[in-house]
């Protein structure tokens, strides 16, 4: 899960890493107030969960509170890459003198920690990776180290910080590590991790986390409270919401075809066979969703998802690809025939068994008589089946729009 | 001969007295794996009775932990299936009990905790399979009287016999489906190394051991979307692999930033792509099926025409 820089702020504060003084705001009467409390000039900050914010025109300065309100109306309505803000930061403007980058990850091929540091900070990793790639360290934590302050005044030293800011760069690193390790974090960022101060008062400059990306490990959630804190203040997809009451994985797609399947690989392969099969018929029909039952899915299990695909508007058929191990082919039928008996709607099932009581669900499928469920041999002709008749429906569907017009 | 595990290894189940280690315990001691104790501490002393469906049934000794069990029983390999929040104190006592082989099944385990246990197996030399994973599964050659297929965690039985593939997979169900697409080929192994960003044996390390194994001549490699594992396995293999390898990748329509049920298959910025993957492995003559079905085909045109088979 990744969090919004207003979020992160809160756990590099509770670790003691300087930020500056910000409110979050949802609408202007809310950004009138953060700016009069936090005083002239102040940053409007779009909260996306996505980089390259600048650049888009999510990020302004405002002088006083009129141009505050003013920018963080044109901002606060903005979709950013596709990602619809959910409120802006309202923050102070620093002086800055010097922009560092700071990042501390999970790197999946060494199996331990990367701390990815720059004395290039400002703008994103990888544009700075390409116009200075010798100006990018790479230092790793082992996973069965105890990284301490000597460690982390070394990593600062060979990362390149300027002899004055040694010291204060590797506390800065040693608490970047504690939210890493005490927020089962994959990725503590601090970009830029800025100098300010008045540039002639050396007594003034410090260091502080003008912006900061922390993504956090799913999977950890069960020792965090279920993150409840770090709830998106935003409407989130009314569908992932539903799969993921059921506890199922679900990921909202653009297309036609709703797809269903057993095992991540599985459902991964059958949305590449729709894609496929689209670009073959010359439909360009795409996938509508990614929706996995899991292993050993009960009929229940099934019913619910194959509910919430259906519920789809934006689905016009539905692809449902199970290869049995644990799961049951007939638990599977019995949910499909289940869902079909409780929602009217006219839209096609395709469905692929194979394995474990393949034969037993195929019967069940055929018992039910059900003019909307067809049955496919393969994975391969179930995607092209599923794809043709959205395809279809699709043409069908606008065919009757016209003629009412 | 033993690829990833020993033959006839006796092998112990962590977590084998709740539901999923019970039904999973019952299919691996029907699939001829020779298990010999579970562990559960607040059951410890008890024993758990298999029918198998035929008479006898299996008494199978339950210890209080790992320790206890290998002194028993002289384990050397165990399954884990215990829930995520307690998988890393599991895998710790494996390593511990100087069990040299552990397969963890568990999906869900937050990452620093397999980030350890991986780091503290490879200090002690010992090999973690998955997590997040299907585990292991090795086919008895019939022509060996001393080969014992052994089936370490949840692939299912009978789908295929023996044969010349080794089979290597991020993915759990696409093992099953690219192991019923060549069931009239066979294979040696499929060993499913798990889905998770981190996994105790790499796409790459499971490559290296059917390239060791005089009895596999070709390989299948199932990847997904998510890391680079698929690229340094291709490099890899490009130097060093003697035996043709075709692939299949996973995830092609996964949009950026969305995790795709693994917690490893997600494509950040421009890294992890199924694009990448495929890009790289083409590049070193690594030829790459676009459905599962077409990778079957090729593996056959690959395994003809090499006179493989």
């Amino acid at each position: 899960m990744d969090l919004y820089e207003y979020q992160a702020r809160e756990l590099l504060q509770e670790e003691g890493i300087a930020v500056p003084k910000a409110i979050f705001a949802q609408n202007s009467h809310e950004v009138a107030q953060a700016a009069q409390e936090i005083g002239y000039p102040c940053m409007i900050k779009g909260q996306v969960k996505i980089g390259h914010r600048g650049q888009a025109g999510g990020i302004k300065m405002a002088k006083d509170l009129d141009s505050a309100i003013l920018t963080s109306e044109q901002i606060l309505p903005m979709s950013i890459h596709g990602h619809k803000c959910s409120g802006v930061l309202v923050a102070e403007a620093k002086n800055i003198i010097h922009e560092y980058y700071v990042s501390i990850s999970l790197d999946r091929d060494s199996r331990d920690f990367d701390v990815l540091a720059t004395a290039h900070g400002g703008t994103e990793v990888e544009d700075i990776a390409k116009s200075h790639p010798e100006a990018v360290k790479r230092l790793h934590i082992s996973a069965l180290e105890d990284f301490d302050i000597t460690a982390a005044t070394d990593m600062a030293k060979a990362i390149g910080f300027y002899h004055a800011d040694v010291d204060q760069a590797a506390e800065i690193l040693l608490k970047m590590w504690r939210v890493f390790t005490k927020n089962d974090a994959t990725l503590v960022e601090i970009n830029p991790l800025a100098k300010i101060g008045d540039p002639e008062d050396e007594s003034s400059k410090s260091l502080s986390a003008l912006d900061a990306k922390i993504s956090l490990d799913d999977n950890a959630a069960f020792r965090h409270d279920g993150w409840k804190r770090f709830a998106d203040p935003i409407r989130v997809d009314p569908f992932e919401q539903q799969a993921r009451e059921h506890g199922l994985h679900y990921v909202h797609l653009n297309g036609q075809v709703g797809v269903i399947g057993n095992g991540a690989g599985l459902v991964m392969s059958s949305l590449d066979a729709v894609s496929g099969a689209g670009e073959q018929q010359g439909s360009e029909v795409k996938p509508a969703n990614f929706l996995d039952i899991g292993g050993g899915a009960s009929a229940d299990v099934m019913s619910k998802s194959l509910s919430i695909v259906l519920s789809d508007p934006q689905v016009v058929s539905v692809l449902v690809n199970v290869y049995g191990g644990i799961t049951s082919c007939k638990q599977v039928a019995e949910g499909i025939v289940l869902a079909l008996n409780e929602i009217i709607s006219p839209k096609p099932v395709v469905v692929r068994f194979d394995g474990n009581e393949a034969a037993e669900g195929l019967q069940i499928l055929s018992q039910s008589g059900n003019p909307r469920i067809h049955v496919a041999k393969t994975m391969e002709e179930a995607a092209h089946t599923a794809a043709r008749l959205a395809a279809q429906q699709s043409t069908t569907v606008s065919l009757a729009g016209r003629e009412g017009l | 001969m033993s690829l990833f595990v020993e033959n006839g290894a006796p092998v112990i189940v962590q977590g084998m007295t709740g539901h999923q280690g019970m039904t999973h315990t019952e299919r691996m001691l029907k699939a001829g794996t020779h298990i010999v104790g579970g562990v559960n501490p607040r059951k410890a002393g008890t024993t758990v009775s298999f029918a198998q469906g035929r008479e006898p049934s299996v008494d199978i000794p339950v210890y209080a932990d790992c320790a206890a069990a290998r002194q028993a029983t002289g384990a050397t390999a165990s399954v884990i299936f215990v829930p995520p929040r307690f998988a890393k104190s599991a895998m710790l006592e494996a390593i511990d009990a100087g069990i040299s082989l552990i397969v963890v099944i568990t999906e869900g385990i937050p990452v620093f905790d397999t980030a350890y246990c991986v780091a503290k197996a490879a200090e002690r030399g010992v090999r973690i399979i998955g997590p997040n994973c299907p585990g292991l599964m090795t086919l008895s050659d019939p022509e060996d009287a001393q080969s014992k297929g052994t089936n370490l965690g949840i692939i299912p039985d009978g789908i295929v016999g023996h044969g010349p593939l080794g089979l290597i997979s991020k993915s759990g169900t696409l093992t099953y489906q690219l192991m019923g697409e060549l069931s009239d080929i066979g294979f040696t192994a499929c060993i499913g190394i798990g889905g998770d960003p981190i996994v105790g044996t790499t796409l790459l390390e499971a490559l290296q051991t059917f390239n060791d194994d005089p009895h596999t001549k070709a390989c299948v490699l199932i990847g997904e979307i998510g890391g680079d594992a698929e690229q340094q396995a291709a490099l890899w293999a490009h130097e060093h692999m003697s035996k043709p390898i075709v692939a299949y990748i996973a995830g092609f329509t996964a949009p950026e930033g969305k995790q795709m049920g693994h917690a490893g298959a997600i494509v950040s910025g421009h890294r992890g792509t199924a694009q990448a993957k495929k890009e790289t492995l083409e590049s070193v003559g690594i030829r790459v099926g676009h459905t599962p079905g077409e990778t079957a085909n090729i593996m056959r045109e690959v395994l003809k025409t090499q006179k493989l088979i």
